[in-house]
């Protein structure tokens, strides 16, 4: 080869490589947008409104009731075989949840177990939404066969036959009657009067401002030294992609991460089981629920049930599942509904290729993110991490 | 001359390739209709898939199945009436000897079904969609059977669909077709056609967007206003619509019934509002209005009053 175009080949080619860096090369995050500050305000825990009060809950803000619901929460005692208390699944130290797919008490629970944090704010509970209220919701695991395995009547006896419990139960909800000699409606009301006081304890369970409610103040006040401090360039454009290309907020929106909406995203059917049909029977189940807003145990004398009397029924809710909050994913592992994504980065691969459903119809579309955009959005996922915080610490 | 022949050619030997994997896929009670899977049982039509979550995820599948394996068995009614008729499903071994051509008066003419049943559930409701699920202990030819009772009058109607476990798959079909499809293709790219299609295409796309795009005009109008403040995701709204005609004139006395979504989505909304009174003056309360995410709504309201019935959209972003 002639010198001289050697020495142009060779030139180009350097120039090719320093170029292609220079276009590869970590650009800085552009700074945000006022459209994009309100959606980052409309993520904040800062706006987090106060509790909503629970009128159907007459001791919803009683401090005894929800000492007493702390204590029931633990207790082991209401349970068929004395070992499964709520906190078996609902672990406090894992953010109450328990590490598994699915949860186990007794036997094996149809699902993987949500936290409780914040639940306050959800009008519906359950993956399915099957319950309206957190103490209708707290009832249903004492009976079921796979979690407590025990029923009302029993549990109605362990509080009885504790002192301690025995008098807290009486100064919030009047004298206990010998439980042998009362009658089926006697009794359902004091069940519900259990779930009543747990429930006044997990009101109490609240989410705490994160790295990334952190990172929120700093830039509506236009602070870039402590972005930068606070936020690596992957959690930032991890950020960008969620409340942007990524269509995460279409869901995964408010201060809590979820809208508390039922949606199905195509999750492939748990290993030995046919697909969930979720909310479809969850609607079905929570109408005619006889705790429910409608029921006789409301304790509000002139009774609004809007999201009963408004609900949606419909195709749309064949195979769709409650969206969870996404604070605190952090040692929650494995994810969805029944537990069937064993990592983030697996989750995050689904909603990338959106398949299509195998019941029902998947909402979300493929977003053709590339394997270096998921990572960035596992990263800034991972910024909101923050402890629960409760009235009641001393778990 | 000779060209033409040849596309005349090239024509039927790719009509009798797409043909053939279809008439193949035509026995028993399900069948491929425009891409989808179709059980028939009677009248009473089903869209009907497979999944092998283990092996394939969310792979679909019409009948054969490629390995023997967890497999689970969908269908997505296309009548209601399904959700309120009794199915049982039950998966036979093939014992009658016809393989793909087993219908179900062979399977009637079995003598003990029960021997050969690998799978069977019993007649239950399933409300919206059917599901169930069996693993495959072997390969081999199986042949299902769907029986629905009507309620009322207590008359079974049957499906039946044989099927291969551990299917070795179309061979060189694909092959062919692929090679068919590229032979026609370079024809159609030598010969100047596909130059030609393509420069027609974009008029053809205007003329179908034009044609149907002449709005009726609109004889009322519908207005609203959020008396508890701004409209804000996740929250219970309560609106005040007003009807008005278009010279302003209020409207009382409407039935109106509203709905809505998100059209890029392909959602409703997340509540079923209703209008709870009537204030007067045209204005009617609406109550149970929620958003659930961002991004562009469309309320739509019909309004009946005497002279018939009008639907009205309200454009809303979120």
């Amino acid at each position: 080869m002639n010198p001289d175009r050697l020495r142009i080949t060779a030139a180009v080619a350097v120039a090719a490589v320093f170029a292609s860096i220079w276009f590869l090369r970590d650009v800085e995050p552009a700074p945000w947008s006022d459209a994009e500050i309100l959606l980052l305000q409309s993520l904040w825990l800062e706006n987090l409104p106060e509790l909503p009060p629970d009128p159907t809950n007459a001791v919803a803000d009683n401090p005894q009731a929800a000492a007493f619901g702390q204590q029931l929460f633990l207790d082991t005692r209401l349970s068929a075989n004395g070992a499964v208390s709520c906190a078996t699944c609902h672990q406090p130290a894992r953010r109450f949840t328990d590490g598994l797919g699915k949860g186990r008490g007794i036997g094996q629970s149809k699902r993987n177990t949500p936290s409780i944090v914040g639940t306050a704010y959800s009008p519906w509970l359950y993956w399915d939404g099957r319950r309206d209220s957190q103490w209708a919701q707290a009832l249903s695991p004492l009976e079921d066969p796979a979690e407590h395995g025990s029923d009302r009547r029993s549990v109605l006896q362990v509080v009885a036959d504790d002192e301690r419990y025995r008098s807290t139960y009486e100064g919030l909800f009047g004298v206990l009657p010998e439980l042998s000699a009362a009658d089926d409606a006697y009794i359902d009301s004091a069940f519900a009067n259990v779930g009543k006081a747990i429930a006044a304890f997990e009101r109490t369970v609240l989410p705490t401002a994160s790295r990334f409610d952190e990172y929120v103040a700093a830039a509506v006040a236009r602070d870039t030294e402590s972005q930068q401090s606070l936020f690596s360039d992957d959690e930032v454009r991890g950020l960008r992609l969620f409340i942007g290309e990524a269509n995460c907020m279409q869901c995964h929106n408010g201060l809590l991460f979820t809208n508390n909406e039922f949606h199905n995203t195509g999750a492939l059917s748990a290993v030995g089981e046919v697909p969930d049909k979720g909310r479809a029977t969850g609607l079905t189940e929570v109408m005619r629920d006889p705790f429910n807003c409608r029921g006789e145990f409301n304790d509000d004398a002139t009774p609004i049930c809007d999201e009963l009397d408004f609900a949606r029924s419909g195709p749309e809710l064949i195979g769709a599942v409650r969206t969870p909050s996404l604070r605190n994913l952090d040692g929650t592992a494995p994810f969805m509904h029944k537990g069937q994504l064993a990592t983030l980065a697996a989750v995050l691969e689904h909603y990338n290729e959106a398949p299509d459903a195998m019941i029902g119809h998947n909402e979300a579309e493929p977003l053709g993110l590339s394997g270096r955009e998921l990572q960035q959005l596992e990263a800034f996922l991972g910024t909101l991490t923050a402890p629960y915080r409760s009235q009641f610490d001393s778990m | 001359m000779i060209n033409r022949q040849i596309v005349i050619c090239m024509a039927c030997i790719m009509l009798l390739a797409c043909l053939l994997p279809a008439t193949l896929m035509a026995h028993g009670g399900v069948v491929e209709e425009d891409d989808l899977c179709i059980i028939k049982v009677n009248y009473l039509r089903a869209h009907f898939k497979i999944y092998q979550p283990r092996v394939a995820g969310h792979e679909q599948y019409c009948e054969d199945l490629p390995v023997a394996s967890e497999s689970v068995f969908v269908m997505e009614y296309q009548h209601d009436s399904l959700s309120s008729m009794p199915i049982d499903f039950r998966i036979i071994r093939d014992v009658t000897g016809k393989g793909r051509f087993a219908r179900i008066e062979d399977v009637e003419g079995i003598a003990d079904i029960d021997a050969a049943t690998v799978f069977y559930r019993p007649a239950a409701l399933e409300p919206d969609v059917y599901t169930v699920l069996h693993e495959f202990a072997e390969e081999g030819d199986f042949i299902g059977i769907v029986s629905a009772t009507h309620p009322d009058t207590k008359k079974v109607y049957a499906a039946v669909f044989p099927f291969e476990v551990g299917f070795t798959g179309w061979g060189y079909w694909p092959f062919i077709i692929g090679l068919l499809i590229i032979i026609q293709f370079q024809y159609l790219f030598m010969s100047g056609r596909l130059k030609r299609w393509f420069g027609a295409a974009p008029v053809l796309a205007c003329c179908l967007v034009l044609s149907p795009g002449v709005a009726e005009a609109e004889e009322l109008v519908v207005t609203y206003s959020t008396p508890d403040g701004p409209v804000e995701i996740n929250r219970m709204h309560s609106w005040v619509l007003h009807v008005a005609t278009a010279e302003g004139e209020p409207v009382t006395g409407a039935q109106i019934e509203v709905d809505g979504g998100m059209p890029a989505h392909n959602h409703g909304l997340p509540t079923r509002p209703r209008i709870t009174r009537e204030i007067g003056d045209g204005d009617y309360q609406l109550d149970g209005v929620r958003f659930h995410m961002g991004g562009y709504w469309e309320i739509v309201v019909s309004v009946t009053t005497d002279a018939g019935t009008e639907t009205i959209v309200i454009p809303l972003t979120l």
